[in-house]
């Protein structure tokens, strides 16, 4: 086993940035090889550290630890590890990212600095899934917020500028909250303890402890749970929270909206599972009821919004909020099985919201425009793009043999069993959420009935279909979600151990 | 007289550098007072240098000179932070002289030295006498060098506020100490803080008179609201590596000399100052950052982010909690904030002069037509709004978490919304280099070599302050910050 494996991990891309920027402009495609390489090198370490990952073992793995900036009365740690709730998110930002470098090809402007931001910004989503020290995450999740800030800016559509500025306010309002959030924990828990930390093994051991319960009050731990759940929700993205969200999306080129929805969004939920669930988990439970509702809020209002969108994009961008309720949902159930479909929900709507972009993508860059009703019989001119476009759709859906499946079956019937003590109307809210369920397929299925079939819109009439090239997202992507659909186990063993000892802190 | 016996030596920089700058004037003279004069400007780099050098070696172990001048570590280091920051200062200013002929070159280098002299005892001082000395070279020499561009309305305009209201100010300020010393019969910065939990309780009122005049004054000087109305035009004004002079250097020394006239003098009785101050601070923070988001000149918003920067400063200061903690946090924030904004200015003043332009509009384009000086504002931007990797993030970080833990949570969130709103127009300024086409007419730029130079010293420093931050605050931590 290669020592300190998860900074290797963390900082090659942060290397790979740097030879690029050493490389002149003009040689475009040595600098997509070097992304490449860089990001594929990446991915192959990331299937390293799965493969030697140890799975019946419960805390964190490959751990490193080492003093950073000493203040004196705190220090800020460099302080990694793994464990099942970030393993499979590890991997899925690997996977979503170098497919996405791949789906850059189309990218002919700026390219050098186009790859430069890519994969400082898989340093930082790497960097969040590993670091254990608040100051550490707080870093790596702001540093994200930069590149995507400048690849939507400069790359993205018309209305760029607009969208790159709302989505660096939206989300820096959220990291200041969390900001806040993290150092009253900090604070807090070094006036009760004695002992200043920032680990959130620590803090959580901590917070978890009766002996001071009179210094950390409930309703201290309430406030804190609530500011974090904001913090993050800005970033999952939550109703009333989510507006950015669309913009972004829209504006955002191809293989940043893939980034964007497979692994930016779940940086979030990786959060409120972290820090939220994991350090408060008797608020978490608290609280339970009303994050289960807002959950089905998201899944209804995302699918009635997606249901009325006139561009595909937009529609996949609402889709992607209301599949977010999903997660919410199955976590806030505080039952194994729904702790696993929040979990499952994460890495498949990863892949699943990467390749629906991407197939959007593709199919704008051949007829310039997203308009659904500009877009019918697509099936005639480029069958292969519109059957992977449509594959997606019934993943999306939750067709049984994908990975969609899996995780909404999982997370409803986590919610359906819910404890009456953590959820009072637990069957009620699965009813009212599986409503989801049939909008979702409502959406999807109009959608793709106005796309792929009916009438051909002439001017497309003689569009080129699938590149070689493009073959390698839209099959890896797919073969994914088929995997997961079909094997949910090889998931499944690697979260379990983690995911009961979420649920077991509060006795579920 | 105890002065006479005392270890005289440890004013070596100071009257080394002193002895410099006349060196520097006198050559100045005998050469002809016009004229391109690069030896001159290479010249006094070389005496800030060298007088940093002195500085540390003759100001390690700390000491007074009967009890006026007093070497300790936080008189050390910002002096440090000082010399280096009119040295960036005199380096950027090298190609802006080359182009502007009605610029006396030697005059304006030597004014910088006297000035970097006034901010060197202004920061030694534990006096009110010698604090007020200092103060007023530095002073003088602003007011000087904010008009140098003499034959421009707006220069003169600058120059005419600043020495009518840095009057002002410095009258201020002199009728507060006037109050101290009647008090006390003393001017002795030690001996006020002696007396001071027994004046207050005596005379509460004529304190409170006292500190509201000294904060006044001095708060005029570093441009915290509400007394921070003259610095745009101020900044606008002046002669751009000038206005990175003001906001840097001056604003820094500043606000040592209010830390040590609070922390020693007024020490004692903190209970009674210390919301003032936070209220003072929250309000230097919004204010800056709020009027910032509507500037359309560089220079008009640099000089609010810069108001803004100094709500940031101040609010260890408020936090005064434990005082050596809140000394760290500001001299770490100060070589942070000197690093940053003279990396900044550098680039300014440099794209300013070549578009003769001073709208945020003149950095359009920048990206394509020089990658360095585009990427490096990047840095120097984002670590001003406290963004990760870079000195800015970790100097707020810390200030931050020094205000969690003295419970002014109030504060605290109000430093982090009003950072956030600073992305703003940070972010605006990068909008214009990465996100617009350059005018027509623009060509490639070439930086120069001081202003790359300057540049690059400046990122290292930005980054090297964040990476190996450990160091600074390691040998921060372990020192005994004030003596007197």
């Amino acid at each position: 086993m290669i020592p300190n494996i998860l900074t290797l991990l963390v900082f090659l891309p942060l290397l790979g940035a740097l030879i690029v920027l050493t490389i002149p402009n003009e040689h475009k495609n040595v600098i997509r090889s070097i992304a490449g390489i860089t990001s594929f090198v990446t991915l192959i370490i990331s299937i390293i550290v799965w493969s030697n990952f140890n799975r019946g073992l419960s805390g964190m793995q490959f751990a490193e630890n080492y003093t950073w900036i000493d203040l004196g009365f705190v220090s800020f740690n460099y302080e990694l590890g793994v464990d099942g709730l970030s393993m499979p998110l590890l991997v899925l930002t690997t996977i979503v990212t170098f497919l996405a470098v791949v789906a850059s090809v189309t990218i002919k402007d700026r390219v050098k600095e186009y790859f430069v931001w890519m994969l400082i910004l898989l340093t930082g989503m790497l960097g969040v899934f590993v670091a254990l020290d608040m100051f550490l995450f707080f870093l790596f999740f702001e540093l994200t917020l930069i590149p995507m800030f400048f690849i939507i800016g400069i790359w993205g559509g018309k209305e760029r500028e607009y969208a790159a500025f709302k989505f660096l306010i939206y989300t820096g309002l959220g990291s200041a909250l969390m900001l806040i959030a993290f150092f009253a924990m900090f604070y807090q828990g070094a006036m009760a303890s004695g002992q200043p930390t920032l680990n959130f093994l620590a803090l959580a051991e901590i917070y978890g402890n009766p002996a001071y319960a009179g210094m950390i009050s409930n309703a201290f731990k309430a406030g804190l749970f609530l500011t974090l759940f904001i913090a993050f929700a800005v970033k999952l993205p939550i109703f009333p929270f989510h507006t950015w969200l669309p913009d972004a999306h829209v504006q955002a080129p191809t293989a940043a909206s893939m980034i964007l929805a497979g692994v930016l969004l779940k940086m979030g939920a990786y959060g409120l599972l972290r820090v939220g669930f994991g350090i408060l988990p008797d608020q978490a439970a608290n609280f339970a009821y009303l994050i289960a509702i807002l959950g089905v809020v998201n899944i209804i209002y995302g699918a009635l919004l997606a249901l009325v969108q006139k561009d595909l994009k937009k529609l996949v961008a609402y889709s992607s909020i209301s599949h977010m309720g999903i997660v919410l949902l199955g976590a806030a159930s505080f039952t194994t099985s729904g702790m696993q479909g929040a979990i499952f929900q994460l890495v498949s709507h990863g892949f699943i919201a990467a390749l629906l972009f991407f197939m959007v993508g593709a199919i704008y860059e051949r007829t310039h425009t997203r308009m659904i009703e500009e877009l019918g019989g697509l099936s005639k001119t480029i069958p292969i793009l519109a059957g992977f476009l449509l594959a997606a759709a019934m993943a999306s859906v939750g067709l049984p043999g994908m990975s969609g499946f899996v995780s909404e079956f999982l997370a409803f019937m986590g919610i359906f069993w819910a404890s009456p003590d953590v959820i009072p109307a637990a069957k009620t809210i699965a009813v009212i959420a599986a409503l989801g369920i049939i909008l979702t397929a409502a959406y999807l299925l109009w959608a793709m009935q106005r796309t792929t079939f009916g009438q051909l819109h002439q001017s497309h009439a003689h569009l080129e279909d699938a590149r070689p090239i493009e073959y390698v997202p839209m099959v890896c992507l797919l073969g994914l979600i088929i995997l997961i659909g079909v094997y949910p186990a090889i998931l499944g063993d690697v979260i379990n151990t983690t995911v009961i000892d979420i649920v077991s802190k509060i006795g579920g | 007289m105890t002065a006479f016996n005392a270890d005289w030596s440890l004013m070596t920089p100071e009257i080394v550098l002193a002895v410099l700058a006349l060196t520097v004037f006198t050559i100045d003279f005998t050469t002809g007072i016009r004229g391109k004069k690069p030896f001159i400007g290479t010249l006094s780099v070389i005496s800030l240098l060298v007088t940093i050098v002195l500085v540390v070696i003759f100001n390690q172990t700390p000491g007074t000179i009967g009890s006026t001048f007093v070497v300790d570590p936080f008189a050390m280091l910002f002096k440090i932070v000082i010399l280096l920051g009119v040295a960036l200062v005199i380096v950027n200013s090298m190609s802006y002289l080359d182009k502007h002929d009605d610029m006396y070159q030697g005059e304006f280098y030597s004014l910088l030295l006297f000035a970097a002299l006034g901010a060197m005892l202004m920061v030694s001082s534990a006096d009110l006498i010698t604090l007020f000395i200092g103060l007023e070279i530095l002073s003088i020499s602003s007011y000087c060098l904010a008009g140098f561009r003499k034959h421009q309305a707006k220069s003169t305009e600058a120059a005419l506020k600043y020495v009518i209201l840095g009057g002002t100010a410095s009258a201020f300020i002199l009728y507060g100490m006037s109050f101290m010393y009647g008090l006390t019969g003393s001017t002795s910065l030690l001996e006020i803080g002696a007396a001071m939990p027994t004046l207050y309780a005596q005379y509460p009122f004529l304190i409170m008179m006292s500190l509201f005049f000294m904060v006044a004054g001095l708060g005029f000087k570093i441009s915290i609201v509400p007394f921070h109305m003259w610095a745009p035009d101020v900044y606008e004004g002046a002669p751009t590596p000038i206005t990175g002079f003001l906001t840097a250097v001056s604003k820094v020394a500043g606000f040592a000399i209010m830390i040590r006239i609070l922390a020693v003098g007024f020490g004692g009785i903190y209970d009674q100052w210390y919301f003032v101050i936070a209220v003072i601070a929250a309000l230097t923070m919004i204010v800056g950052n709020t009027v910032a988001l509507v500037q359309t000149n560089i220079k008009r918003l640099m000089a609010y982010s810069g108001i803004a920067q100094a709500g940031y400063l101040l609010v260890p200061l408020a936090a005064l909690l434990n005082i050596h903690i809140s000394l760290s946090m500001i001299v770490y924030y100060a070589f942070a904030y000197v690093f940053m904004t003279l990396g900044a200015f550098a680039i300014i003043s440099y794209v300013t002069e070549k578009e003769n332009d001073e709208e945020i509009s003149s950095f359009a384009g920048l990206y394509r037509r020089s990658p360095f000086l585009a990427h490096s504002m990047t840095v120097f931007l984002v670590s001003m709004a406290g963004l990760p990797i870079t000195a800015g993030f970790v100097g707020k970080v810390y200030i931050f978490l020094g205000v969690m833990t003295s419970q002014m949570v109030w504060l605290a969130v109000i430093m982090i919304v009003t950072s956030t709103i600073s992305f703003f127009y940070y972010f605006g300024i990068i909008k214009q280099m990465y996100m617009r086409a350059p005018k027509e007419e623009d060509s490639m730029l070439k930086a120069p070599t001081s202003i790359s130079l300057i540049v690059t010293i400046s990122l290292i420093g930005t980054f090297g302050l964040a990476l190996f931050a450990n160091m600074l605050t390691n040998y921060m931590n372990g020192l005994n910050w004030i003596i007197l």
